[in-house]
């Protein structure tokens, strides 16, 4: 070795480790003093509607609170669905010295449950939180993490499509094989759909490119398409309502933004409102709850939502029963 | 702060090794890359998560990048499809196969014990240690490799292909070789990586070779003249730990992280025309050794 400036750089790297591990091992002593600004760390996966919303959520829900303003310092942050940037992101919002942490979407939770074993992770609407192993017991969290689950209401929206398209015999279910969280939703859905008499027929793609001709495969086979909570899915929704309307199939789907695209019903949870839940739990840990006191809480219900303008291009009638309850995203024009 | 990215470029460091293997060397692209990385971790994690020692499963996850690397190698060699291709090809496919593997998209490891866990002190200290460990063996490793009769012949086929030829190297086993190796180190660094991240996932692997390059090409601006083998491979791993100083730098700072690729990529530009611009504005004046 004779490069001076490697050598140099080397020891400047060196000195610098045993800096800040002289340095940690002196601030570790000091306890954390009672505070009056509570700090929050948000780590967002990707900016998404769905995940904007549960952010926007959050933020309001701790204002109620009475957790805004000068009470409360909030990081955000996003990794921009750049798995590399995670871990980074969640060591600074741990060294930040931030009193609970809330990772919106799966890798941003496991990102900072893997950076800390004591501050609080809150998870903001994961679908299958044992399953990510992020925690093991849904009623008392073992570790340092709770938060709220959404499972997508596959039993209500098989009850949905049975009310109003009772012909129907065959269901296709259209997802993404990269995305974790639509196997789960497909399993359950499969479960009820079947326990209703239903056949179904799930069709993963790979991408968004595989579409078009898996949807020309499936509208021959089924008499209606289900598309679950899926992101790649929901990117290329327009190309799937337009192969579905070819062949006059109905859609249902778990958004009402999907909804209004031109889909026919779904059962609707509401993404800002699974915000304010989150932002309930945190404010529970920052009032000094023990996190294994506080249970994942699950949302499993949801809104029916209908598109009649579709409806009547379909030629379907809508049951009574169905539109007292229902919520209108689209009249018929 | 500083300690973590000091781990993380050491962790990240094998990949700039590993790519190094083949894109400076056999001046190779080689796309595998973002397929072999998160294919060690999502192997690594399965095996973890059935109850298997943290340190056979890194090793097997290794090893699945070795298979990704050979797929590569003899697609290129025997079946003739560009390198570029070949590799797209493999990267692609390894997306269902970790599927496969993993059963799922996104696993996660609660309380399986990782190989960081092994290691006695604090969290911190721990990823450190490991990472130097981990760029003290691959790096020894190499060295001595390179310095042996078919290192040689392999740096040789780099070189020139033909002339190797002609001295009798059988120059298609020497560039699957060094495709085998290449991609293990990069599914070692995918399956500490994702160790140290606590889950596996099928899309990890996208943007990594941005990372590699980077590693590979700030550790050659920084220390640019004359490096014998050793230090070349040392400025890498200091390369890589640069760049996590950067991003965390950045993350610092408050930026808005919406703009963190862009700003990736810039600082990517701006050191690959570093000897362009020090041409142009620094002539006679020398800004590092």
């Amino acid at each position: 070795m004779k490069n001076k400036a490697l050598i140099g750089t080397l020891v400047a790297l060196g000195v610098l480790v045993a800096g800040s591990l002289v340095y940690n091992n002196m601030n570790s002593s000091q306890s954390v003093a009672q505070k009056d600004v509570v700090k929050v760390g948000i780590l967002q996966f990707v900016t998404h509607e769905a995940l904007d919303q549960i952010e926007q959520g959050i933020e309001d829900g701790l204002a109620d609170a009475g957790f805004d303003g000068d009470n409360i310092v909030l990081t955000l942050l996003n990794s921009e669905a750049d798995q590399s940037k995670i871990q980074t992101m969640s060591k600074k919002l741990v060294n930040d010295g931030n009193d609970i942490l809330i990772g919106i979407a799966t890798p941003a939770a496991q990102g900072l449950a893997s950076a800390t074993s004591d501050i609080p992770v809150v998870m903001g609407a994961i679908s299958d939180p044992v399953g990510a192993k992020l925690v093991k017991n849904l009623e008392e969290p073992e570790a340092n993490v709770t938060g709220t689950s959404n499972q997508v209401p596959t039993g209500q929206t098989v009850d949905l499509i049975t009310s109003i398209t009772p012909d129907a015999k065959t269901i296709g279910i259209l997802y993404a094989s990269s995305e974790d969280n639509s196997v789960s939703q497909v399993e359950s859905f499969t479960q009820y759909a079947e326990e209703a008499g239903l056949t179904v027929v799930p069709y993963a793609v790979p991408s968004t490119n595989e579409i078009t001709t898996t949807m020309a495969v499936m509208t021959t086979k089924v008499d209606a398409i289900w598309v679950p909570q899926d992101n790649t899915i929901a990117s290329a929704f327009t190309t799937v309502l337009s192969a579905a309307n070819q062949a006059k199939i109905p859609v249902y789907s778990t958004v009402d933004t999907m909804v209004k695209q031109g889909s026919l019903a779904a059962i609707n949870q509401s993404q800002y409102d699974l915000g304010v839940e989150t932002a309930k739990i945190a404010v529970k840990l920052l009032n000094g709850k023990e996190v294994k006191d506080v249970p994942v809480s699950v949302i499993d219900t949801g809104t029916p939502t209908l598109n009649l303008k579709a409806a009547k291009e379909l030629g379907i009638t809508i049951p009574d029963s169905v539109l007292k309850e229902a919520e209108i995203a689209v009249e018929v024009d | 702060m500083i300690i973590s990215s000091i781990s993380q470029g050491l962790l990240w460091g094998v990949l700039g090794l590993g790519i190094y293997l083949t894109f400076r060397i056999l001046n190779f692209p080689d796309m595998t890359t973002e397929g072999s990385f998160p294919l060690g971790g999502a192997v690594a994690v399965t095996l973890m998560n059935a109850g298997i020692h943290p340190l056979l499963a890194t090793i097997v996850g290794a090893l699945a990048g070795c298979v990704a690397g050979l797929v590569t190698g003899l697609l290129y060699t025997k079946g003739k499809i560009p390198t570029l291709l070949a590799g797209i090809l493999v990267m692609t496919s390894c997306n269902s196969i970790m599927l496969m593997v993993m059963g799922r998209a996104n696993l996660g490891l609660l309380d399986s014990r990782t190989l960081q866990d092994l290691l006695p002190f604090a969290k911190d200290s721990n990823l450190l240690i490991l990472g130097l460990i981990a760029v003290v063996l691959v790096i020894a490793g190499l060295i001595y490799f390179l310095y042996t009769k078919l290192g040689q012949a392999y740096i040789a086929t780099g070189d020139n292909r033909d002339m190797a030829k002609s001295f009798g190297i059988n120059t298609d086993r020497m560039e699957v070789m060094g495709l085998v190796i290449s991609n293990g180190l990069i599914a070692l660094s995918g399956a500490l990586v994702s160790q140290q991240d606590g889950y596996a996932d099928v899309s990890k692997g996208i943007g990594v070779i941005v990372i590699g390059l980077a590693s590979i090409i700030i550790g050659e601006v920084l220390y640019s003249t004359g490096l014998t083998l050793l230090e070349r491979l040392i400025a890498i791993v200091v390369g890589s730990i640069f760049y996590q100083f950067l991003i965390t730098a950045v993350i610092a700072l408050g930026f808005n992280t919406n703009y963190l690729k862009l700003f990736s990529a810039l600082v990517l530009a701006i050191c690959l025309m570093v000897p362009v611009l020090k041409n142009k504005f620094f002539k006679g004046v020398t800004l590092s050794r």
